[in-house]
């Protein structure tokens, strides 16, 4: 194999179906393969003409799948298509146009027909994706998501289901409708008449227009003083959510999360062109769940003992490990999370300051912030790994400093102690609340992140890389606000310190080896396994911290988010920013799962272990970590710093 | 009288394959002929250094581009048999011993088979093909008659209108790195004969994508 064949293969290999093929098969099918190029705007094929003795497979670029003007489909980089070129001459269904500048690797159905015929996995990969219709051979990261779900095999331990199903939900099919044309009184009347909270407005075909509840009542009526024989339709709420009556919980939940509703109006269609037959509110959703966020969070706040609050972390875990399962998006499972870790420490903060407020009568007033720092800093603590936190408290005079240190390392030590009961490891570097070093006055934080930005050893680096994604959990957040400005001031006063935090960052050893293959550790405890956190996570959520330091960008802590951020900020580098934080959500994913499943921090993976798809995924996640660090090698010249 | 500089020539005998070879790539192309009639080799060699007199090509790779696409199946990668002398030049490409060494005449002939009637295409070309003229002169090849593009000069002229004075840019902004870095081209393999082919085929069919929006459609076109 040449240079130029071997690079050709490293390609799509990277791929299905051609990550099925034996070594010499792929060898064969990249020597064959011819590369074109079409800028933006050419067509590759035209609906109708005959299928080229070729079928296609994006290189770089982005290619669309048009009938006529509409848009069926968008390839991205790894995707086959044309495929049904496979089948024999047939014309083509759909025109493909390129919508940027693109790169094709045009493979020839002769070599490939021959493989179908040998290689079953092959045949059958392609024939599952025509069977359901599918025009394009997808392989993006979001799509890899999907793949992975539907090659999984259903976990049949349904004892964790949060979610149960529709029929032990009371959806109301009694639901109040009324035409919109009545006056805001008569539809108050009806309500009260009931009992109900919510009237839908429906036209004559009992399709819903609109959708009044008590709060409209109160927000657009009372408070507002308008005339209740006005027509009930200009305070209503349009357009109107729904869904179909037959719909899974986990939609009819997750749709009404995502839309922030109180409400859901279920239709015979699913669409508003449809007759309304019922309505579920968040109160049903309550009542029909054992262990969903909102329950748990209540129960927490409501917890009297240690115990009790360590058993319902527990269940958290096992809400954890459903979500997870059933790919419900990262962003949502990590604000849960993080919602229900911070409602720990707040209530752990409020139990230990009570006990010490008595015997402490005059600092109790003090202003103090508890920090998260680290991962459950950055909001995406998944797993109980080690609780990295701080404390800070206002200036107080210097004759009070002895005492209020110790009430503050008492408080700061009391808090861990209770995360430790809830069952968080403690951090083996002691960085901690409990640490007489890390609960101080603000002066002092302002000291510590001076010289760390001043003088940036690789100390001071390390600490910058935990301590800089801190977040006010308890307490007064006004000091911590107070910090953050004055690290930001800082930096701009120093630029030079954005640097050294890029070649931080560019210091994590790269996931693959030469022969693309994953580089495990060579010794100890975790010999042959492979270090997710240091060598994939970590990168990308040190990359993103100085990505977004740079611009001063305060207040958003999360990796992912971050990653969003940085695309609108920096649109010309949206697509790589936007791959980089779906490729952390996978990264996170797997590792929670890869914890919950043998009770460990999930940072060690076994690739031995994972499936050929799985792998697969987790490699296109290593993609952007490279292509980051290309950008900010450049971007802060970081050639002279690496001498 | 070893000094006069004719003679030497004289005495080598062109071989039959040369002949060939000379006959075929020596037909002119007609000017009429659209780009995407043409075919193009794509070559570039890896080299003990970069004097003419004394070092040698280590390494060539090369590949095809008909009908605008890169045929893969056409890639070669060759080793020309070099006599060792300072094993420091072949250290410096990463360029060890490979099996495979072609007797120089084997190389040659295999050469000149692939160009064919070709237009020869590399990025700096005029140094590959003078490294490789000097395996040639050996067997009594004096010259390629084929037609020559320079990738360097073709992407200036479309990028800087056919005028534009080589003399006015920054050289760097030339060399294969960057002008890969502006035409979105990976730079993979580079430092290997047949990678730095392969790259260079890319930018081609990208440069050929621009020249055509330009309304160079033709050989005449492209060699003006």
């Amino acid at each position: 194999m040449n240079v130029i064949v071997n690079r050709v293969s490293e390609f799509l290999k990277g791929y299905p179906p051609f990550s099925f093929l034996s070594k010499e098969n792929l060898s064969l099918v990249a020597q064959s393969v011819e590369v074109r190029y079409f800028e933006k705007g050419a067509f590759l094929f035209q609906k109708g003409n005959d299928a080229l003795p070729h079928f296609l497979v994006l290189k770089e670029g982005k290619v669309e799948l048009l009938d006529g003007k509409e848009t069926k489909e968008y390839c991205e980089e790894g995707d086959v298509f044309g495929v049904l070129a496979l089948l024999g001459k047939r014309p083509y269904l759909l025109s493909a146009k390129a919508v940027e500048d693109s790169l094709i690797y045009a493979v020839p159905v002769e070599i490939f027909e021959e493989i179908l015929q040998q290689n079953s996995k092959v045949a059958l990969y392609f024939a599952a994706g025509f069977a359901s219709g599918q025009v394009v051979v997808r392989q993006d990261l979001s799509q890899g998501q999907i793949a992975r779900k539907t090659f999984k095999t259903q976990p049949k331990d349904h004892s964790l289901l949060i979610f149960s199903d529709q029929s032990q939900i009371k959806v109301s099919e009694n639901v109040r409708v009324a035409p919109p044309h009545i006056s805001i009184q008569q539809a108050a009347k009806l309500m009260s008449d009931h009992q109900v909270s919510s009237l839908v407005l429906v036209d004559e075909r009992r399709f819903p227009l609109g959708i009044i509840t008590d709060k409209d009542l109160r927000n657009k009526v009372v408070s507002k003083a308008k005339d209740v024989s006005k027509a009930a339709k200009e305070i209503m709420s349009t357009p109107v959510v729904t869904q179909p009556k037959n719909a899974d919980f986990s939609d009819l939940y997750l749709t009404m999360i995502k839309h922030r509703l109180h409400h859901l109006i279920l239709t015979e269609d699913g669409t508003v062109q449809s007759p309304v037959c019922g309505i579920i509110s968040d109160h049903d959703v309550l009542l029909s769940m054992g262990n969903s966020p909102a329950v748990l969070i209540h129960a927490l706040n409501n917890a009297d003992s240690l115990a009790e609050m360590r058993a319902i972390r527990d269940r958290a875990e096992q809400m954890l490990r459903y979500y997870l399962d059933n790919e419900v998006a990262m962003d949502f499972v990590s604000s849960v999370m993080t919602e229900i870790n911070d409602t720990i420490i707040q209530k752990a903060t409020e139990r230990v300051k009570k006990e010490l407020d008595a015997k402490y009568s005059e600092c109790k007033t003090l202003k103090f912030a508890f920090l998260s720092l680290g991962s459950e800093g950055r909001e995406e603590q998944l797993l109980r790994t080690d609780q990295d936190n701080a404390l800070i408290y206002e200036d107080v005079p210097e004759n009070q400093n002895e005492q209020a240190h110790t009430y503050f390392l008492t408080l700061g030590t009391g808090i861990v102690e209770t995360l430790i009961a809830c069952g968080f490891a403690s951090c083996p570097g002691e960085m901690m609340a409990s640490n007489p070093l890390w609960v101080q006055p603000l002066s002092q934080w302002k000291n510590y992140f001076s010289d760390w930005i001043l003088t940036p050893t690789q100390d001071a680096l390390l600490k910058a890389s935990i301590f800089f994604d801190f977040r006010s959990v308890a307490g007064d957040s006004t000091l911590a606000n107070s910090l953050s400005q004055h690290i930001y001031d800082s930096i701009q006063k120093k630029k030079a310190f954005l640097s050294f935090l890029g070649v931080n960052a560019l210091k994590n050893p790269p996931p693959l080896g030469f022969f693309e293959g994953f580089v495990v550790e060579k010794s100890g405890e975790h010999r042959d396994q492979f270090d997710i956190k240091a060598r994939a996570m970590m990168p990308l959520a040190d990359l993103a911290r100085l990505l977004i330091l740079s611009h001063g960008v305060v207040g958003i802590n999360n990796t992912f988010r971050r990653f969003e951020r940085l695309a609108e900020l920096e649109p010309q580098q949206a697509e790589l920013y936007s791959q980089a934080g779906k490729a952390y959500e996978i990264l996170m994913r797997m590792r929670a799962l890869e914890g919950l499943q043998h009770g460990s921090s999930g940072r060690y993976i076994d690739p031995e272990s994972l499936g050929k798809i799985q792998r697969q995924l987790l490699k296109n996640a290593f993609s952007p970590i490279s292509e980051l660090q290309q950008l900010v090698e450049i971007r802060f010249q970081l050639a002279y710093f690496r001498t | 009288m070893s000094w006069w500089p004719f003679q030497k020539k004289n005495r080598v005998r062109k071989r039959d394959f040369i002949l060939d070879f000379l006959q075929k790539a020596s037909k002119p192309i007609p000017g009429t002929r659209a780009i995407s009639r043409l075919e193009f080799v794509v070559l570039d060699t890896e080299t003990s250094g970069f004097n003419f007199n004394k070092d040698q090509v280590l390494s060539f790779g090369a590949v095809k581009i008909k009908a605008d696409s890169i045929c893969v199946a056409s890639s070669v990668e060759w080793y020309p048999k070099v006599e060792i002398k300072g094993e420091k030049a072949a250290t410096i490409h990463g360029l060890v011993q490979t099996q495979n060494q072609l007797e120089p005449e084997d190389f040659l002939q295999k050469l000149l088979a692939y160009f064919g009637d070709g237009i020869l295409v590399g990025h700096h070309v005029g140094f590959d093909l003078e490294m490789l003229l000097r395996i040639g002169r050996e067997f009594g090849l004096e010259a390629f008659p084929n037609a020559v593009i320079d990738t360097k000069f073709l992407a200036l002229r479309l990028e800087h209108g056919p005028r534009a004075d080589f003399n006015q840019i920054k050289p760097e902004e030339y060399s294969l790195d960057q002008v890969c870095i502006r035409f979105g081209i990976s730079l993979d393999d580079r430092h290997t004969a047949a990678g730095d082919a392969f790259l260079t085929a890319q930018l081609l069919i990208k440069l050929l994508a621009l020249a055509k929006r330009k309304g160079i459609l033709t050989y005449q076109d492209l060699m003006r």
